[in-house]
């Protein structure tokens, strides 16, 4: 029998994704070494960001190709960094098969290859399960921890904003390999506790050893020699501890851990806030070259986030289904796109202004935010023309343009950010949607 | 090796020995007269008080034999360079004097005394203490075994959404192929779902493997509490589930998919288990629940761990500790390192870290409430008082509680750090700290001695009230303890040790010679034996000679196969009587012969050692070299036990093989599996032999059956057994309490008709009183 086995689980399965198991490394051990000096060459940083339920196209794309002149609605908050940004139109998501429109739009967009049939059902089609390879942003982590010079403490970040508590093709957009769907870490704290967790552990660990220590003491007062003796030994190591700690706490961080707003919940009021905190966490990441390569996924597809905060009560998948004529509903939908935009010029903004630590520039000159959605448009649940929007640099792409393609499989974009980075693959997800190599956006 | 040092090693081995209890006070002249003899022929190899001298005999003069066992032997052998040259009196003299002056446990208690020592918590304590500890915060429910989960069937619609209850009944396991048909009559094949629930028994601590196997889509939990407000539904479009411990929900690809996890577990307690299944329009529908436990083999979770019943769940700390010194033969809490002052703050870390996941239930309070300083206060002193075993001083609760909720600091924050601040504290690492004599310390004593855990509500009502002063009182409690699962555990700890369990590990056998002898079968063996000393230690009679007498095994039909029984096919484990001349007790059990055997032979060695040391209570000093049996360096047509005749033939060898020896050949009747033969190597098996008590009288033995007759008799195995389970108890010697505290136990043990579990009350209850009696 074909037993597809999987990744062993672990109960504190969050432990696990540390790279660093807990368990298996020293409680003392001095954090991996977050800016070791590395060879001169620049880093390249990606940032994959999902947001759901396609578009409003006339609101979003540029209407002429090449260089940009001002944004319409929709990318109107990019429009400081518009030298930066290319924006391609023209890709498709050609992979059929199993799963309705939304499931193969949300599993197929980074892997670009099929889902294996399976038992769960969407409005249409057939039943599907997980998709059968693995998605761009772990293959370039993989590819990139294998070089000592572009290795980093996690291989990915996985984020969420308001991602349900559930794993299914519509939730999962990162797949670390067939039948491997990555969950996506939407907890701002637990994001924080990765990343930092460790050094603030040792920092309350230090706090009390004070307190051991006093007790140690009074507690020997009412001991014979030899009992004595033990406690004064315990003493020993509670001191070398200490040291131990002064020590750690002087490897000082590039950048220091973000102070998070407390009492942020994962839910939908939240997301403002939550948004806020997890890009703030991914520019540190950034910063204190944990990583190069993170996803960020805004709800999920189908999701129905209520963007009260915008005046739109009404959820987003709902609105996306209503059609062209209903000028309400079209014009919630600009608004809820826009919300998304701002959020990724915020994001760019904090790169922007966030010194390369090291070397030349700023983050955002090694980064790039990669804006993209599981349709091109909701209502009619197309997989053609989906929004991909790339701010920032680092891959030697040419920006500050719109780029204007011929119903193009998105494969091969995933194969130009492979090849960007050194990785020179010859196809990524389905081959027979590679076969024209990657795309030029040099 | 040079003959020279042989030689040395000669005197090494034989002066091994042993203890005849009280012998009558030697004559003053004798002893006069054993000195000058000591001290003109003995003195400069092994010292003047037998401690041997550098680079001529290093080892200590020390053993239990009898003066006149010594006597004989120091005839026969010494001095090592005149062997014979000694007198028959002047070796009694000399006997009689090293005996009193230093070679006998008694001499040596005098000349060291033995002190009760202050002792750090186990690795095991600390565990279970923090199990407790948390647990103690809501309301406890443990679940024995009722051999079954509960199982709802549902008929599904539309997509994964449970339309229609249709069966309720009890599955004795997980592990079903409905094939392409409907579980039940009144369910449509396409699509269905089923919720088994209930709880799982752990019979020991350590770390379970699970394995849940289906090409459709299922969900295992063990050990989670569900979030409030999670019905039991397949629909799970808004639910926020606890994370499943597998989670396999989604098919892919119509391919069977399996998926393990790793689950820390305590024995002796019983854990929440769930396992959701639903199948939608795939072609098959199966789902299989598998467990390795610890020292087990892969299986399906069998019906006599599951229950239909339900538990809470616990709070297993999953730090790995260094291992805690067994030097003395028990794990005890005697030396500290930088690596265990480590796994200590790491655990302490991530208990700390388990409670900031849970304060909402355990402070009931939430985040920026106005009563949330308040409450992690509260919580925070509860946690302190319970985990010191004693009541918090005002200054105490100033500096290990409220130091902590600061200006500035997050009340989470603050609690995080009261909470390491109590647990890395001594006054929680080390019980017996203040040597207090008062009810709270009794309380702890008595939690750590029958439970290595933390006093529970009884008992710290107990100790308030005063209830704790009297022997009378003490025993009520330790009675009442005793029912309770977590003495259970300890108690089955105690005999994985009494039957070196913990050692045997790997007991494979060679597949050729031993066909069929596989993991499962170790595995039901294993489970044959738990339940054996179960039956026996928790019967009415709680017999200590059952446990080495009895004419029958615990087997199950996979068993009884391999072993030539019969029991009925759809039996689990049942008692199978065999001709009681075979079969005797833990000795015959096939899990222990087997363990103590080479992978193609018996070894009379390993069962000789074992039951010289663990059964009889007879001490072995370990050999004076290392000789490895290689089978074939031997005459091929030897038996086994003449291989190890002729292997431990020499005099250097018969001081401590003369002992081993005709105990293992006793057991000559069974082969490396247990099963019993009468012919080994094609000659006719001989099991006869002369053992020599450590008094020098001659048992003569013929088999299994015989060994188990003398042990179950003898005084000193009776001793070593209530010794052991002193020290596994107390994690200190019997002689550090009081001098003739063993001798009192063993009498009262004696009285009591060998009762074990009344033994370890009395264990109990003379730990706290005797400990009241003495001085620090």
């Amino acid at each position: 029998m074909n037993v597809l086995k999987h990744q062993r689980l672990d109960r504190r399965g969050f432990v696990r994704d540390l790279g660093l198991a807990a368990a298996a490394v020293p409680f003392l051990a001095g954090l991996p070494s977050l800016n070791a000096a590395r060879t001169k060459r620049p880093p390249q940083r990606i940032v994959f960001i999902f947001t759901p339920n396609g578009t409003v196209p006339p609101l979003f794309w540029p209407d002429a190709e090449g260089p940009h002149s001002t944004f319409k609605r929709i990318l109107a908050p990019l429009e400081p960094f518009k030298d930066r940004v290319l924006t391609i139109q023209g890709l498709c998501n050609r992979v059929r098969g199993d799963g309705d429109g939304h499931m193969r739009g949300m599993s197929c967009l980074l892997t670009g290859i099929e889902l294996f049939p399976g038992n769960i059902q969407g409005g249409s089609d057939t039943p599907a399960g997980w998709a059968s390879g693995p998605s761009i942003d772990q293959e370039l982590g993989r590819f990139l921890q294998t070089r000592a010079e572009t290795r980093t403490r996690f291989a990915t970040l996985d984020l969420g904003v308001a991602v349900p508590n559930r794993a299914d093709p519509w939730t999962r957009w990162s797949y670390a390999g067939p039948n491997q769907p990555v969950a996506p870490v939407s907890d701002p704290y637990q994001v924080f506790e990765r990343m930092f967790g460790q050094m603030k552990d040792q920092e309350s660990l230090g706090s009390v050893l004070d307190g051991v220590r006093a007790d140690l003491k009074r507690a020997g007062k009412n001991l014979g020699k030899e009992d004595r003796a033990l406690l004064e030994k315990h003493t020993t190591f509670v001191r070398e501890m200490e040291r131990e700690l002064k020590e750690a706490r002087r490897q000082k961080l590039a950048r220091p851990a973000p102070a998070l707003e407390p009492g942020v919940s994962t839910d939908n009021d939240d997301m403002p806030r939550s948004s806020v905190m997890q890009s703030d966490l991914l520019v540190n990441a950034f910063a204190n070259d944990m990583t190069r390569v993170a996803s960020l996924q805004y709800t999920n597809s189908v999701g129905q986030a209520r963007m009260k905060w915008i005046g739109v009560d009404e959820g987003h998948h709902s609105l996306s289904h209503d059609p062209d004529l209903n000028e309400g509903s079209q014009e919630k939908l600009a608004k809820i796109n826009v919300w998304f935009a701002e959020q990724i010029a915020a994001l760019a903004k904090k790169l922007q202004e966030t010194p390369e630590p090291g070397g030349h520039g700023t983050l955002l000159d090694h980064t790039t935010l990669l804006w993209t959605n599981e349709l091109g448009k909701g209502n009619s649940h197309t997989l053609e023309n989906i929004p991909f929007v790339l701010v920032g640099g680092g891959l030697g792409f040419r920006s500050g343009r719109a780029v204007k393609l011929d119903l193009t499989p998105h494969n091969r974009l995933w194969m130009a950010l492979a090849h960007a980075v050194g990785n020179e693959v010859k196809a990524f997800g389905n081959p027979k949607f590679c076969d024209k190599g990657p795309l030029g956006l040099a | 090796m040079s003959a020279r040092t042989h030689s040395l090693f000669r005197l090494a081995v034989c002066l091994m020995g042993l203890s005849v209890g009280c012998a009558a006070a030697p004559d003053p002249a004798l002893l006069k007269r054993g000195a000058a003899v000591y001290r003109q022929d003995c003195v400069r190899c092994h010292g003047p008080k037998g401690e041997g001298v550098a680079r001529k005999h290093d080892e200590p003069l020390t053993g239990d034999r009898s003066v006149e066992a010594l006597a004989t032997y120091i005839q026969r052998t010494m001095p090592e360079d005149d062997p014979g040259s000694c007198s028959a009196e002047d070796s009694a003299a000399v006997a009689a004097y090293i005996h009193d002056a230093f070679y006998s446990p008694e001499a040596r208690a005098k000349l060291f005394p033995v002190r009760k020592e202050l002792q750090r918590l186990t690795h095991r304590q600390f565990q279970e203490s923090v199990a407790d500890l948390l647990a103690g915060f809501g309301k406890v429910q443990q679940a024995t075994p009722t051999g079954g989960l509960n199982a709802e069937y549902w008929q599904s619609k539309g997509m994964n959404k449970k339309e229609r209850s249709a069966l309720k009944r009890t599955d004795a396991f997980v592990d079903v192929d409905y094939g392409t048909n409907s579980p039940t009559d009144d369910i449509t094949a396409d699509q269905f779902s089923v919720a088994w629930s209930g709880s799982l028994w752990a019979p020991e601590s350590g770390t379970y493997e699970f394995r849940l196997r289906t090409p459709n889509g299922a969900r295992l939990y063990v050990n989670s509490d569900l979030a409030s407000g999670d019905a039991n539904r397949r629909d799970d479009s808004d639910a926020k589930r606890q994370n499943a411990t597998i989670d396999l929900w989604v098919s892919s690809g119509g391919q069977m998919r399996e998926a393990t996890a790793a689950v820390p577990l305590l024995g002796g307690r019983s854990y929440p288990l769930r396992v959701d299944f639903f199948k939608f329009k795939e072609t098959n529908a199966s789902v299989r629940l598998e467990w390795r436990p610890p020292h087990g083999a892969w299986a399906v979770v069998p019906p006599q761990v599951l229950s239909t019943n339900a538990s809470t769940s616990w709070v297993v700390v999953s730090t790995p500790f260094p291992a805690d010194d067994s030097s003395h033969g028990y794990a005890r809490g005697t030396a500290v390192s930088k690596a265990w002052l480590d796994a200590v703050s790491r655990a302490s870390v991530e208990v700390a870290g388990v409670i900031e996941g849970r304060l909402g239930s355990l402070t009931g309070s939430r985040e920026g409430a106005t009563n949330r300083v308040a409450a992690l206060k509260g919580f925070a002193g509860t946690l302190a008082e319970r985990a010191w075993r004693r009541p918090l001083s005002a200054k105490e609760r100033a500096s290990v509680v409220d130091g902590f909720f600061a200006k500035g600091v997050a009340p989470e924050t603050a609690l995080k750090r009261a909470v390491l601040r109590i647990l890395t504290s001594p006054e929680f690492l080390y019980p017996g700290l203040e040597g207090r004599r008062d009810d709270a310390a009794v309380a702890g004593q008595l939690a750590l001695a029958l439970w290595d855990s933390l006093p529970d509500e009884a008992l710290r009502t107990a100790a308030l009230e005063g209830q704790l002063k009297t022997a009378d009182q003490i025993r009520t409690q330790a009675t009442r303890m005793l029912s309770d699962p977590r003495a259970r555990a300890k108690l089955t700890g105690f005999f994985h040790h009494w039957l070196k369990l913990e050692e045997a590990t790997d007991i494979s056998k060679d597949p050729k010679t031993y066909p069929g002898f596989d993991e499962a079968v170790v595995s039901d063996l294993r489970w044959s034996l738990e339940t054996f000393l179960e039956h026996v230690v928790w019967s009415e009679r709680s017999d200590y000679r059952e446990l080495l007498q009895a004419d029958y095994l615990y087997l199950n039909p996979r068993l009884a196969a391999f072993y030539g029984a019969k029991v009925p096919g759809d039996a689990g484990f049942v008692p199978v009587k065999f001709d009681a001349s075979q079969r005797a007790g833990v000795l015959t059990h096939p899990l222990l012969l087997a363990a103590f055997s080479y992978h193609r032979s018996s070894s009379p060695i390993h069962r000789g050692v074992f039951l010289t040391r663990n059964v009889l209570g007879r001490t072995l000093r370990p050999p004076p070299m290392a000789i490895e049996f290689m089978d074939d360096r031997f005459d091929p047509s030897l038996t086994m036990r003449e291989k190890v005749t002729e292997l431990t033939g020499k005099a250097s060898c018969m001081g401590c093989h003369a002992t081993i020896n005709p105990l293992g050949f006793s057991l000559e009747h069974f082969d490396a599996v247990g099963r019993f033969r009468t012919v080994d190597n094609a000659k006719p098996v001989n099991a006869t032999a002369e053992y020599t008590t450590a008094d020098g009288q001659v048992v003569r033995l013929s088999g299994a059956r015989d060994v188990a007759n003398h042990a179950a008799e003898s005084p000193e195995a009776r001793r070593a057994f209530v010794k052991q389970l002193f020290q596994h108890t107390w994690k200190q010697a019997p002689m550090a309490f009081a001098p003739d505290l063993l001798g009192r136990l063993d009498a009262q043990f004696l009285r009591d008709s060998h009762h074990i579990q009344r033994l370890w009350i009395e264990i109990a209850v003379a730990g706290v009183t005797e400990g009241k009696e003495t001085k620090r």
